[in-house]
C-alpha cells in the first residue's frame, strides 16, 4: 500500500544532494550562482514531485470511463 | 565585501574616488577610462550652462563630423545597388590617443569636409544634368510627334490639292514662309508645339476653346514612357501637342494659357528639313548628356565606395571622441593646482584596474605625470551594480524592469534563475512544447556569436536577449510535464499504473479499481482520458498552486533578514520581520500544513467525512472554537485553531505599534540630549577648519560638490506611524489576495492542457483513421497544420502569457515582501554600451 515513507526518504536524499551542492562547488566567479540555482532547482522539483506524490497517496475519488458505442476502451 | 569573487546575492560595493588629472592626459584618461568602463562621472559643474562649458567648441567640432558621417550613411544607404560597409571589427583603427591624437582628429576633421563637399557637388551637378537631360528628352518627343502631325496633314493637304509637292515642302503652299516665322496673310496657320502633364491636357483643350472661341486646331498624344523624377523618384505623364491658330493675339493668348497650365513650349520649325536638323542636334546632345551623367554616376559610386571602407570606423572615432568630451565637460578646473578634477564612482573591486588604465593612459601619451586617485567619504548612496554575465544578464534585467535594487540590498535576481523558469514551467507543463521552446533557445545560443553582431529586428532581438531565460524555461517545463504526464496532450505509461480498468458495467461506465501500485513520479496516466480526470486535476492543482505560493512567500519574507542585518536594523526584525512570518505562517501556513496532511490520512481507515479544507479555513476565521465533531481533521483542532487565530491577531497591533514606539522613543532620547532635529542643516556650508584643510594638503579629497538630492527620512513621527500603518493594511491584506493569486498558477496549467487537447482532439484525431494515398496525404497537411498551431498558439502566445504571468508573481507577490527597489542604475563611461545605445 503506498505510504508516507517515500516522501521522507527522497527529502532525506534531496536535502543531502542540495548540501553537497552547497560544499561541492568550486570557488570562482559564479559560485553563489551555481550553488543558489542547484539548491533551488532541487527544492523546486522535489516540493512539486512530493505534491504530486501526495495528492495521490489516498485519492479521494476514483476514475472512471464511460464508453461511446463502437469506441473500445 | 572586497574579498574574493563578486556575487550577484547583492549589489556590488562602490568607492567615490577623486582623480586629478593634469590637463596634458586627461583626453587620453578619458579614453582609457572609457574602454574599461568601470567609471561613473560624477557631473561637478551642475550650475554651468552646457554653452558655457569649457570643452564645448570641441564638442561643436565633433558634432560637425558626427553630421558628416551621417550624411554619408545616408547617402549609401539610399544607393539602389548596396555599397558596402566595412565592419568595424574588420577596419584598422584610427588612433585617437597618444602624441600623434590631435593630428590624427585634424585630419580626420579635413577628409571629412572635403568628401562632403565632393559629394554634395556631384548630387548637384547630377540632378542639374537630369534636368536638362529630361528636357532635352520631351524636345526629341515634341519634335518627333509633330512631325507625325505635319505629315499626317501633308497627305491629307495632297488628297485636297492634288499637288506634286515635296515633301519637304512647306505645310502651306507660301513662299516666303521659311524667311518668316510670323504670319502675315489669310491662310497662314502658326502654330505652338509643346508639352504638358497628362491630368491638365482635357482642361488644357476647354479653356483653349473658350478663351479662343473655336479659332483653332488642336491634336495631341502621348508620350508612352514615363518621366521618372530623380530627386523623388515620381513618374509624370505628359502628351504632346500642337495648336494651331492664326493672328499673333491669338497665338499671345494660347502662350499665356499653356504657360499658366504648366505646360512646356519648344520652338517647331515648320519646314521639314529644319525639323530634322533640329532632331538630329537634339539627340546628339543627349547622348552627350547621358554620357556625362554615366561618368557622373560611376564617379559618385566610386567614391562612396571609398567612404563605405572607412566609414564605420570614422562613426566609431567620432562617437567616442564626442563621449569623451562631454565627459570632460563634468571636471572641475582645479586653478590652484592646474589640473582638472573629476569625481566618480567606481566598484572598489575595480580599484587596481583603474588605476593600471591611468598608468597606461599616461605611457601612452608619453607624458610622466600620473593621474592621482584617492577614495572621499560621503554620505550619498551610491548606484547599484550588479555584475553579471551573459547567462545572468537576462534574468537580473527582467527582475530589474521593476525596481534597481537599493545599495547592497539582497538581490531577488539571484533567486529568479531558477524560480522563474520554475513558476513558468507549473503554467506551461507539457514535455513536448517544453523540448520545442528549449531546442528553439538551444538554436538560438548556438548562432549567438553570430546574432550578436547582427542587427536583429526589434521581436527577435527580444527573444534573443532572453535565450538564457527561455532554455532554462524549456528545461523546467519538460520536467512539469513529466509530474502533469503530459506530452502533446497525451500521457505516458513509463511506469505500472495504480488503477486497472474493468469491463464497463451495464451503463457503459468502467470504474477503475485500485491495485496497489503507486505512480512514483507524476500523475497517474489512468486519469487521462477519464471522464473525471479535471475534478482530481483540478483539486491537485490548485493546493499544489496555494502549497508553491506560501513557500515562495516565506522564502521572500525570509529575504528580509540578510538587509535587517546588513543595515544593522535590528529594530525591523522584532517590529516588522518577526509578526510578519507569525502571520503569515499561523493562517496560510497553517493551511499548507492541513493540506499536506488531509493528503497523507487514509480516509477510508477513518469514520469521519474528509472535510472541505475552504470551510474549514473560512470557519476558523468566521467562527473560531467551534469546529464540528464529523468534520474535523485531526482532534484537538478547535483549540489549535483559535491559539493559531490569536496569534494572528495579535500581529497586527504589534506591527502597527512597536516600530513607531520605538522611533518615539529615540526622538524623545535626541531631543533630551539638546540636539535639534538632526539633518535640518545639510545645506551648502562646510567647516573649514584648521584640521579639515591641513589634511587636504596632505591629499586627502574632499567632495567638491554636495548636492542635496536627497531627502533624508524625516524623523517627524506623523510621517512614521502613517508608513506604518499603510505598511501593516498593506501586508495582511496581502497575504490573503496573494495567495488567492497564486492560484493562476492552476488556472493557466489547466488552460494550457485544454488547449492542447482540444488542437489534438479536433485536428489529427479526426484523420487518423483514414486510409490509402488519399488518407495520407490529408494527414500529413493536418499534421502540418497542427505542428504550426502547436507552435504559434500554444508555444509562443500560451508561453508569452505564462512568461507575463510568472513574471508579475515575481514582481509582485514575492518583491513586496522584501524589496525596497530604491537604487539607481550604475551607468559608467563605456565606449562598448555606445554601441548598444545607438
Amino acid at each position: 500500500m503506498a505510504s508516507v515513507i517515500p516522501v521522507i526518504f527522497i527529502l532525506v536524499i534531496v536535502l543531502g544532494l542540495m548540501t553537497c551542492g552547497f560544499l561541492f562547488v568550486p570557488k570562482g566567479p559564479n559560485q553563489t550562482t551555481i550553488r543558489t540555482a542547484i539548491m533551488l532547482t532541487f527544492a523546486s522539483c522535489y516540493l512539486m514531485w512530493m505534491v504530486t506524490y501526495m495528492a495521490q497517496l489516498h485519492p479521494l475519488i476514483t476514475p472512471y470511463r464511460s464508453t461511446k458505442a463502437g469506441e473500445s476502451l | 565585501m572586497g574579498d574574493d569573487y563578486p556575487t550577484l546575492f547583492r549589489s556590488e560595493q562602490m568607492s567615490l574616488m577623486q582623480f586629478l588629472i593634469p590637463t596634458e592626459v586627461a583626453h587620453d584618461t578619458v579614453a582609457e577610462l572609457g574602454e574599461l568602463g568601470n567609471v561613473q562621472f560624477k557631473d561637478l559643474n551642475p550650475a554651468v550652462n552646457p554653452f558655457q562649458r569649457s570643452f564645448v567648441g570641441e564638442i561643436r567640432r565633433t558634432e560637425e563630423m558626427t553630421r558628416r558621417v551621417r550624411f554619408f550613411e545616408s547617402q549609401i544607404q539610399k544607393e539602389k545597388d548596396v555599397v558596402p560597409i566595412r565592419p568595424l571589427y574588420d577596419s584598422a583603427p584610427l588612433l585617437t590617443v597618444g602624441p600623434s591624437a590631435a593630428h590624427n582628429i585634424d585630419e580626420l576633421d579635413v577628409t571629412l569636409a572635403e568628401h562632403e563637399k565632393r559629394l554634395v557637388q556631384m548630387n548637384d551637378s547630377y540632378k542639374t544634368l537630369s534636368e536638362r537631360t529630361r528636357e532635352l528628352v520631351e524636345a526629341r518627343h515634341v519634335l518627333r510627334e509633330t512631325a507625325v502631325f505635319f505629315e499626317k496633314a501633308e497627305t491629307q493637304h495632297t488628297d485636297i490639292r492634288t499637288s506634286f509637292d515635296d515633301s519637304s515642302a512647306p505645310l502651306l503652299q507660301h513662299d516666303d514662309r521659311e524667311q518668316q516665322y510670323s504670319s502675315t496673310v489669310q491662310f497662314d496657320l502658326e502654330f505652338i508645339a509643346g508639352t504638358i502633364d497628362r491630368t491638365r491636357i482635357s482642361t488644357f483643350e476647354r479653356v483653349l476653346w473658350r478663351v479662343l472661341r473655336g479659332n483653332l486646331y488642336m491634336n495631341h498624344t502621348d508620350i508612352t514612357e514615363p518621366f521618372v523624377d530623380p530627386a523623388t523618384g515620381t513618374e509624370t505623364r505628359k502628351n504632346v501637342f500642337i495648336i494651331f491658330a492664326h493672328g499673333d493675339a491669338l497665338l499671345a493668348k494660347i502662350r499665356k494659357v499653356a504657360e499658366s497650365m504648366g505646360a512646356t513650349l519648344y520652338p517647331i520649325d515648320a519646314n521639314a528639313d529644319k525639323r530634322s536638323d533640329s532632331l538630329r542636334e537634339v539627340t546628339a546632345r543627349l547622348e552627350d548628356l547621358e554620357t556625362v551623367l554615366y561618368n557622373t554616376g560611376l564617379n559618385r559610386r566610386s567614391k562612396l565606395l571609398k567612404i563605405g571602407e572607412n566609414l564605420a570606423r570614422w562613426q566609431d572615432v567620432v562617437r567616442k571622441e564626442k563621449a569623451i568630451y562631454e565627459t570632460m565637460n563634468l571636471f572641475n578646473f582645479d586653478v590652484r593646482r592646474k589640473t582638472l578634477v573629476a569625481e566618480g564612482w567606481v566598484p572598489t573591486r575595480d580599484l587596481t584596474m583603474i588605476q593600471l588604465a591611468l598608468r597606461h593612459a599616461t605611457e601612452a601619451s608619453g607624458t610622466s605625470v600620473v593621474p592621482i586617485l584617492h577614495e572621499l567619504r560621503t554620505s550619498k548612496t551610491p548606484p547599484t551594480f550588479t555584475r553579471t554575465n551573459k547567462f545572468t544578464e537576462g534574468f537580473q534585467t527582467i527582475m530589474d524592469a521593476y525596481g534597481i535594487a537599493t545599495y547592497q540590498e539582497v538581490n531577488p535576481g539571484l533567486f529568479a534563475i531558477v524560480t522563474f523558469p520554475f513558476l513558468f514551467a507549473v503554467m506551461f507543463g507539457d514535455i513536448g512544447h517544453g523540448l520545442i521552446i528549449f531546442f528553439a533557445a538551444l538554436y538560438m545560443i548556438y548562432q549567438e556569436k553570430k546574432w550578436a553582431k547582427q542587427e536583429l529586428d526589434e521581436i527577435l532581438g527580444q527573444f534573443f536577449y532572453g535565450r538564457y531565460i527561455i532554455l532554462l524555461m524549456g528545461i523546467f517545463s519538460v520536467y512539469t510535464g513529466l509530474m502533469y504526464n503530459d506530452i502533446f496532450s497525451k500521457s505516458l505509461h513509463i511506469w505500472h499504473s495504480g488503477w486497472d480498468f474493468p469491463e464497463p458495467g451495464s451503463n457503459g461506465v468502467s470504474y477503475a479499481v485500485s491495485n496497489g501500485h503507486m505512480y512514483p513520479f507524476g500523475v497517474d496516466p489512468a486519469w487521462h482520458g477519464a471522464d473525471n480526470g479535471l475534478v482530481f486535476t483540478n483539486s491537485y492543482k490548485m493546493k499544489m498552486s496555494i502549497v508553491l505560493g506560501v513557500i515562495h512567500m516565506t522564502f521572500a519574507l525570509c529575504l528580509q533578514l540578510p538587509n535587517h542585518i546588513k543595515f544593522k536594523r535590528p529594530l525591523d526584525i522584532y517590529a516588522n520581520f518577526i509578526p510578519q512570518m507569525i502571520f503569515l505562517q499561523s493562517i496560510f501556513g497553517y493551511l499548507v500544513v492541513c493540506i499536506l496532511y488531509k493528503w497523507s490520512i487514509d480516509w477510508s481507515t477513518r469514520d469521519t467525512e474528509p472535510p472541505s479544507l475552504l470551510n474549514m479555513l473560512i470557519a476558523m476565521l468566521l467562527s473560531p472554537g467551534k469546529v464540528d465533531a464529523n468534520a474535523q481533521l485531526y482532534p484537538g483542532q478547535s483549540f489549535i485553531q483559535v491559539v493559531l487565530l490569536l496569534l494572528a491577531m495579535v500581529c497586527v497591533p504589534w506591527m502597527l505599534c512597536m516600530k513607531p514606539y520605538f522611533q518615539w522613543k529615540e526622538i524623545q532620547m535626541i531631543q533630551g540630549q539638546g540636539y535639534v532635529g538632526l539633518n535640518h542643516h545639510n545645506g551648502g556650508h562646510r567647516e573649514s577648519t584648521d584640521e579639515v584643510l591641513e589634511s587636504e594638503e596632505e591629499g586627502n579629497g574632499r567632495v567638491i560638490v554636495e548636492e542635496m538630492e536627497e531627502e533624508h527620512e524625516q524623523h517627524d513621527f506623523s510621517e512614521v506611524v502613517i508608513h506604518q500603518i499603510i505598511h501593516t493594511i498593506e501586508f495582511c491584506l496581502g497575504c490573503i489576495s496573494h495567495t488567492a493569486s497564486y492560484l493562476r498558477l492552476w488556472a493557466l496549467s489547466l488552460a494550457h492542457a485544454q488547449l492542447s487537447e482540444v488542437l489534438w482532439s479536433m485536428t489529427i484525431e479526426k484523420f487518423l483513421g483514414m486510409s490509402g494515398i488519399f488518407g495520407t496525404i490529408t494527414l500529413a497537411i493536418v499534421v502540418v497544420f497542427w505542428f504550426s498551431a502547436t507552435v504559434f498558439i500554444l508555444c509562443i502566445m500560451e508561453g508569452l502569457s505564462a512568461f507575463l504571468h510568472a513574471l508579475r508573481l515575481h514582481w509582485v507577490e514575492a518583491n513586496s515582501k522584501h524589496y525596497q527597489g530604491e537604487g539607481y542604475l550604475f551607468t559608467p563611461l563605456s565606449f562598448a554600451k555606445l554601441d548598444e545605445k545607438e
